[in-house]
């Protein structure tokens, strides 16, 4: 039995807009997803924005009812036993909200650890230990208000860790985050695994699933696209190889003749500053390069390199597949 | 036992915060001198010593009554915009213990603008008062401001749909000082208004403190106040697991 | 020509764009409720201290919430570009200044005066209280001249607005000054002295007092000394916050701190 089960979850949003002649819409937010995480995973999520991560992570923590389906947390329903799911995970989210700018650190958690009945007398030692975990030490008297990003980022993750729950959701901790303050959180988020913990994270950046992550699920329009281990996914596209041509000032037609060149599988183009970077996937043993050359013959080519496909082409190929059938 | 650590606890962080507020702050001060202000002259050219007393107790309250509708009204909005609905809902606790200390922080918040309207009328318009009885005085006063919160916390959930709850918040403002009877005695407003104003806790809060102050049965004002609070927070509380439920399912409880 | 397309097409549709908010959840019981329980509090309190008739109370206190639509709105009408980010994009253009914000006047003078009507009508109604119907056109230039003079003032607010933080609090204390002060509940020979000479100075006095007048029956006349000191103070609170924006629009291009993010 995994830690947390979810059986073909599904939700759909109602928005209604305009006040007189009210327009109903109906938004397919997730469309049945099952999944589960054992014990002790570090469990991935992964897709690019509005694919239904926070939706499907949602559900889990209780905060949202799904309109079908189920799911369950260490055996409690979450709709059903929202009290007794709540008890032992903990929820946190990327961005700076979702704090109390005019309390200090220290009265923030203060706060949450009697909202999660954490005893009075542990209370004070457990908060000393968090603080110290996230590198606030010294910190925690002053005002959120003045805190950067990645401290109240930090505090979040504290504050997600009050009453030691056996299972934590992290909603995009590192969004906004700089490079820094990102790698030392990825490397908080380790050290939860390493102590046992069942963590359940959603991401939209490849190489932090890849790095982190013992299992992902690549989510893409409300659906499950794929589901492996980093190196399963990877094994996915591992008969493929990438061929990246740097381009100037590419248009559509050219991209459109790349993709349609015998054995082209998927066409990812990533627009730098000047450039453009078009990362063509193809059976391996093909040697498309020259055709590929031939494709954008009226613009002007810069660096073309070869290379074995990684994380991120899978999940390329997975989302940009069609997830519709 | 631990239900009620988490209420003096909350009420005390949130006191603590709202205490920052230079908008809570200040103007939750100086609003109801206005208005005291105002009163005062009107009852010092007319009226006569007695109604100037009256007045002055009734106008201390006032500022309890602004610092909470306008407050209670948006408070469950100022925990959306600030991200932290959805981690409150996610805790554990019923919902109700979270809320209820926020609201009658606001509340207490108005102690302030008590001490502020009595020191002003000592002062500046020589309202010189006796208190009867002070003991009872100070039993009044936090019961008054607890009942009222409890109306915050009763107004909050009920207008939880609203989107402009604070307009209405406003809006509520004057009604209640004027049918609660803070500046004007009750037998001089419409009889059909009596029975409103005998369902608000203000009505017996304010005959308590000014009870207490002048002379009379304040004991049995006041208990009747607290009642009708703890009325009002039981109809809280069973509304609240309502609006939570249909919020996890309209999915309004955060702004993303 | 120009100028005048200026003054009103721009007027509204910046008025529009910064209140899409007020909708009629916000109207109502701002801009109705609210005023018509201010009546009646003073009016009670009137009864309770045998005071003035309830005309008095009705007048005073219709007049005086046309203050918070003029100060509220057109100060928002000024600091609501801030907040939005607009207000560097408008200073950048070429349009003249005068007519760019007097036409954001236009719209609140027209609410203001709307806002009052009702209360004055409704707060009758409610009350008993009779005013003849021969005054009522005299009364509804009194209300514009008064909605006129409180925009003066919520010009210059709007204009203090860009330098101080916490407009709303400055706004809502403006509120309770003019209620205090401008003879709303007190009449000006009750204040003490330095108060009533205040009050000379500050938009409403006149008005309310010859919107009395008015109400008791004299004829627009005999009231024109006062309607013209409404418009001479609202006149000297626009022209000076009209300054202060220029003022402030040039240290802004000096020092760079209006487009403050």
């Amino acid at each position: 039995m995994g830690v947390i089960e979810a059986v073909d979850l599904r939700r759909t949003y109602r928005t209604s807009t305009g006040i007189l002649r009210r327009r109903r819409l109906e938004v397919e937010a997730v469309r049945g997803i099952t999944f589960h995480v054992d014990e002790g995973e570090l469990f991935g999520l992964l897709g690019p924005n509005g694919a239904g991560k926070t939706t499907t992570i949602k559900m889990l923590i209780t905060l949202l009812i799904p309109t079908s389906g189920s799911a369950r947390v260490l055996g409690h329903d979450v709709v059903k036993d929202a009290r007794e799911v709540r008890k032992r995970i903990g929820y946190v989210f990327g961005g700076e909200r979702g704090l109390y700018e005019r309390l200090s650190a220290l009265d923030n958690l203060r706060y949450f650890a009697e909202l999660y009945s954490v005893p009075p007398r542990e209370q004070k030692r457990r908060i000393a230990e968090l603080v110290e975990l996230v590198g606030l030490a010294g910190r925690e008297k002053e005002r959120v208000e003045g805190f950067s990003r990645g401290m109240k980022q930090r505090l979040h993750i504290a504050r997600g860790l009050l009453h030691d729950p056996p299972v934590i959701f992290l909603d995009e901790p590192t969004i906004g985050l700089d490079p820094v303050g990102a790698r030392e959180l990825r490397a908080t988020i380790a050290s939860l695994a390493e102590q046992g913990k069942t963590v359940l994270l959603t991401t939209h950046y490849m190489f932090e699933a890849d790095t982190l992550c013992n299992r992902i699920a690549v989510i893409a329009k409300g659906r499950i696209v794929g589901e492996g281990t980093p190196s399963d996914l990877k094994s996915f596209v591992a008969e493929q190889t990438v061929v990246e041509v740097e381009v100037f000032g590419a248009g559509e037609s050219e991209l459109e003749r790349v993709r349609r060149l015998p054995g082209v599988a998927t066409v990812n183009v990533d627009e730098r500053e000047s450039a453009q970077l078009v990362s063509v996937s193809s059976r391996a043993g093909l040697e498309l390069t020259r055709d590929i050359l031939a494709c954008f013959a009226e613009v002007r080519v810069g660096k073309v390199a070869t290379r074995e496909p990684t994380l991120e082409d899978a999940y390329v190929a997975l989302v940009s597949g069609d997830s519709d059938t | 036992m631990r239900t009620l650590r988490l209420l003096a606890f909350g009420w005390a962080l949130h006191v603590k915060m709202l205490s920052r507020s230079a908008f809570n702050g200040a103007l939750g001060v100086i609003w109801p001198l206005f208005f005291a202000t105002t009163a005062f002259f009107m009852f010092r050219s007319g009226g006569g010593r007695d109604t100037l007393v009256y007045a002055s107790l009734g106008a201390s309250v006032m500022g309890i009554w602004s610092a909470t509708s306008v407050a209670a009204s948006s408070a469950l909005q100022r925990e959306r915009w600030q991200g932290t609905l959805e981690l409150l809902v996610g805790t554990p606790v019923h919902f109700a213990v979270v809320l209820l200390p926020i609201t009658i922080a606001m509340s207490t918040i108005g102690v302030y603008s008590l001490a502020a309207t009595l020191l002003w009328g000592r002062y500046l318009f020589g309202i010189h008062l006796h208190f009867v009885h002070p003991w009872l005085f100070a039993l009044a006063v936090p019961t008054a401001i607890l009942s009222i919160g409890m109306l915050g916390f009763l107004l909050s959930v009920t207008v939880v749909r609203y989107r402009t709850a604070w307009a209405l918040g406003n809006a509520i403002e004057y009604p209640v000082w004027l049918v609660c009877g803070f500046l004007v005695p009750l037998a001089l407003l419409p009889s059909w208004v009596r029975p409103i104003a005998w369902i608000l806790a203000p009505t017996w809060g304010i005959r308590g403190i000014r009870e207490a102050a002048l002379g009379g049965h304040a004991l049995a004002d006041t208990a009747i106040c607290l009642g009708i609070g703890v009325g009002y927070a039981a109809a809280g509380v069973l509304l609240a697991e309502t609006i939570l439920r249909s919020a996890r399912e309209r999915a309004s409880l955060s702004l993303t | 020509m120009k100028s005048l397309r200026l003054f009103f097409v721009g007027g509204l549709m910046s008025y529009r764009a910064l209140f899409n908010w007020l909708s009629p959840w916000i109207f109502v019981p701002t801009f109705l409720v609210a005023p018509l329980f201010q009546i009646l509090l003073f009016a009670y309190i009137g009864r309770a201290a045998g005071l003035e008739s309830d005309r008095f109370y009705v007048i005073g206190n219709g007049l005086q919430y046309v203050s918070l639509p003029c100060v509220f709105a057109m100060g928002n009408a000024i600091t609501g570009e801030r907040w939005q980010q607009t207000l560097g994009a408008i200073l950048a253009t070429p349009a003249r200044r005068l007519p760019l914000f007097l036409g954001r006047a236009l719209p609140v003078i027209g609410n203001g005066v709307l806002v009052t009507a009702f209360a004055l009508a409704a707060g009758s109604v409610l009350l008993g209280v009779h005013v003849p119907a021969s005054a009522i056109p005299a009364l509804a230039l009194v209300i514009v001249v008064s909605a006129f003079a409180c925009t003066g003032l919520g010009l210059a607010m709007g204009a203090v607005g860009l330098r101080v933080r916490e407009v709303a609090v400055l706004s809502n204390i403006v509120f309770g000054v003019l209620l205090v002060f401008c003879g709303v509940n007190v009449p000006l020979s009750s204040l003490p002295g330095w108060m009533s000479t205040t009050a000379e100075g500050l938009p409403l006095t006149h008005g309310i007092a010859a919107a009395r007048q008015v109400a008791d029956g004299a004829g627009l006349r005999s009231v024109a000394g006062l309607l013209a000191g409404e418009a001479v103070v609202g006149i000297a609170y626009g022209v000076a916050g009209y300054w202060l924006l220029r003022y402030m629009e040039w240290q802004s291009r000096r020092l760079a701190t209006l487009q403050t993010a």
